[in-house]
């Protein structure tokens, strides 16, 4: 087997709490210890030297609304703006065309996803069908087609009946479930956060109240059904604290937030700009300061991407008309790092907690760590370099991102899933 | 005379001396419509487009009444004759009109930052006729000259605005407007219809009507729009009327000359009694014929510039 020697890197690794310059080998697609390929030659020599070596990052929350073909995204594209952006594994919500709401199309897009994808490529499947919220969907067929979570992302199922029953249910087949907490009848012709900058703009109806209540839903099913929950893209200061609370009752609850919400207020979509047009919406300045305290002690647990690709003829419209989402994949790392490296010591150590492990362990899926004996899933940062990302080099087959034309770093030189070059 | 765009969008953006310029031109303009004579400043020739994707008859009547004052040539659109019921993109729209030749395109559409993406997708004049809740320039343009025709100065004059704030892009362009030229503006309605957020852009928020009465030197009179809010944001239109609307009790409380508005359409007996929307304080007609001045000084402003390719 081949045997690839990663040397004088500066090995960053969450699991173990390393972070220092040592070599690593990979035998396979696994990594070994040296004494296991003791006397046998490398077949390849990686000098690392000034390079940092981070375990793959695991995406909690991505859609690529077509399994195959389409000119919005796909598997085979995903998952290639996803290696770009340091990507090894990522989990896509079930609103794919078709969606997982059935063993079927599970089954369909896990086919689709073994011949296309380039990475690890893991689904979620829907609480309910067509992830309208009105009846349960298989979730044990689901799970035995292969989904490792069960959600409605993008959106949230409104009954409560329905979702303490589905959370309830989808427990027993110890499959993880992630809401996205939206309160609907607070939210419906919500454009933009409620605050001045919308109001002078005649846009808002999506205030932090319709996050809130669905995230305080959750704390409190999990705490009487003894289930853990994961709350996505969480925006608000409110839910921050809620989440912080819970978490010191010993409540099993974790949570994620998204690059643009550390890096952008929503004092962006002054000029209409629908890349700004972020689901759920920019928020403020006290909302964003809460979030990467959050971050930083523990109560968010995760960054996820949200990469929510729109065509562009969709994105080119009236803002209340245009859909919300960004695209975010590939310059999700980079991102993180550039808004948090200035405050935060020991950056590189907390972007692949964020980004690597903690979502690995929350989605009890393999990766998120560099140990001897688990599949060689890596990135190499040059942390010397920077990039302004543009919509010409993307892999993406969208384009609307709002962190183009923006310098970032450091950027992504190389991502190794099972030991094997993705993207370089 | 200071005029430096091609494009009215709002009034926020607008200079002091720009909404002077387009004050004064007006009162040019109004002259030569006493006098039904066409003025040596005029857009003959020109092709100005009313692009109306929204329900709307007396701004689009007087924009048109406006460009043929000035000899302009006008072809109107309402969105049921146009090709977005189709699904036609608004940028395809645009580009359209664009091609067939427009100097200048009028638009009225439900969607706030519509005309601003306009000017942004293509290189003709676009003149805001109201976009969602958040500006309409023309009618609070309009206002503002009639209120100067009866109160002179508006430096410190106290003018109340009454109704659905929140949903109100006339309520919006009235607040730029008139706090760029000094007057304080309260704006006044149920706390769901007026949120605490206006303070943070410079208005008053009261939900005591009796109390801002007081104080007017004009008070203008929203729409009530019940079949939008009337299930949320106050119980009915019976109750809105009781605690908010202008009846002959509380004219009362106003000043003597204070002057009454409306943008219209009124719903008499709802936000206001029907008789004080005829009396002698009221100026709601000379608001509709001095619109069609306004709107004249808006279009000589921004069509009469040559189009760069």
């Amino acid at each position: 087997m081949n045997i690839l020697h990663l040397k004088n890197g500066q090995v960053v690794d969450p699991s173990s709490e390393t972070n220092e310059v040592k070599d690593l080998w990979v035998q396979g697609s696994k990594f070994v210890k040296e004494e296991e390929i003791k006397g046998q030659a490398p077949i390849e020599v990686l000098d690392l030297r000034d390079k940092l070596i981070l375990p793959g990052f695991v995406d909690l929350r991505c859609h690529p609304r077509n399994v195959t073909r389409g000119s919005t995204e796909n598997i085979s594209s995903i998952t290639k703006t996803a290696a770009q952006g340091g990507f090894t594994s990522i989990l896509a919500m079930p609103d794919i065309s078709p969606s997982i709401d059935n063993p079927g199309d599970a089954r369909y897009a896990r086919e689709c996803a073994d011949r296309d994808a380039v990475i690890n490529f893991h689904l979620a499947g829907a609480l309910t069908e067509n992830l309208n919220g009105k009846k349960l969907s298989p979730i044990g067929s689901l799970k035995e087609s292969g989904v490792v979570a069960i959600t409605d992302c993008p959106k949230s199922t409104q009954n409560n009946e329905i979702f303490v029953k589905g959370v309830e249910y989808a427990a027993m087949f110890n499959l993880p479930v992630i809401d996205f907490p939206r309160e609907l009848s607070l939210s419906k012709y919500g454009t933009a956060h409620d605050s001045s900058v919308a109001l002078a703009m005649g846009l808002g109806g999506y205030p932090r109240m319709a996050e809130e209540l669905f995230v305080q839903r959750s704390i409190t099913v999990s705490r009487n059904l003894g289930v853990p929950l994961h709350l996505s893209s969480i925006s608000s200061k409110g839910s921050v604290e809620l989440i912080y609370e819970a978490k010191s009752k010993g409540i099993n609850v974790t949570a994620d937030t998204t690059p643009h919400h550390l890096f952008f207020t929503d004092a962006r979509i002054k000029d209409y700009n629908t890349n700004f047009k972020t689901h759920p919406p920019l928020r403020e300045q006290s909302d964003q300061e809460a979030i990467i305290k959050g971050l930083e002690e523990g109560t968010i647990d995760a960054i996820c991407s949200a990469h929510e690709p729109h065509q562009l003829y969709l994105k080119q419209a009236e803002y209340d008309v245009a859909p919300a989402g960004v695209t975010s994949l590939e310059t999700c790392f980079s991102a993180v790092y550039t808004r948090l490296s200035e405050n935060s010591d020991d950056i590189a150590m907390k972007c692949a907690k964020w980004l690597s492990y903690n979502p690995a362990k929350i989605l009890k899926i393999a990766g998120g760590d560099l140990e001897p004996g688990n599949q060689a899933d890596f990135v190499v940062v040059n942390p010397q370099e920077g990039k302004i990302f543009t919509e010409h080099e993307t892999l993406s087959l969208s384009t609307n991102n709002p962190f183009y034309e923006m310098p970032l770093k450091p950027v992504v030189e190389k991502t190794f899933v099972s030991g094997k070059v993705v993207y370089e | 005379m200071i005029w430096n765009r091609t494009s009215l969008l709002g009034l926020e953006p607008l200079e002091v001396q720009e909404i002077e310029t387009i004050l004064e031109l007006a009162k040019e303009f109004k002259l030569h419509l006493q006098k039904k004579e066409l003025p040596s400043k005029n857009l003959k020739g020109k092709r100005i487009v009313n692009l109306f994707m929204e329900p709307s008859t007396r701004t689009r009547v007087a924009f048109e009444i406006a460009a043929k004052s000035l000899s302009a040539d006008v072809i109107s659109i309402a969105s049921q004759s146009s090709s977005l019921t189709k699904g036609e993109t608004l940028k395809d729209t645009a580009k359209n009109i664009q091609a067939l030749g427009a100097d200048a395109i009028v638009i009225r559409h439900s969607s706030a930052g519509s005309p601003l993406f306009l000017s942004k997708t293509i290189p003709v004049p676009i003149i805001n006729a109201g976009d969602g809740a958040h500006e309409h320039p023309s009618q609070a343009l309009l206002d503002i000259f009639t209120l100067r025709e009866k109160l002179g100065t508006l430096s410190g004059k106290n003018i109340v605005i009454l109704g659905d704030i929140l949903f109100s892009r006339v309520a919006r362009s009235n607040l730029w407007g008139l706090k760029k030229l000094g007057a304080n503006v309260t704006f006044v309605g149920p706390s769901t219809l007026v949120p605490r957020d206006f303070e943070k852009l410079g208005a008053n928020v009261s939900h005591n009507v009796n109390e801002s009465l007081k104080k007017a030197d004009a008070i203008m009179l929203l729409r009530i729009q019940h079949e939008r809010q009337s299930t949320s944001h106050f119980p009915s239109l019976e109750e809105y009327t009781k605690v908010f609307g202008l009846n002959m009790d509380r004219a009362k409380l106003l000043k003597p000359n204070a002057i009454i508005l409306h943008p219209g359409p009124i719903n008499r007996g709802v936000e206001i009694d029907s008789s004080i929307a005829d009396s002698k304080n009221s100026v709601i007609l000379q608001q509709v014929t001095n619109g069609i001045a306004v709107r004249m000084a808006i279009l000589y402003l921004c069509a009469n510039i040559p189009i760069k390719p």
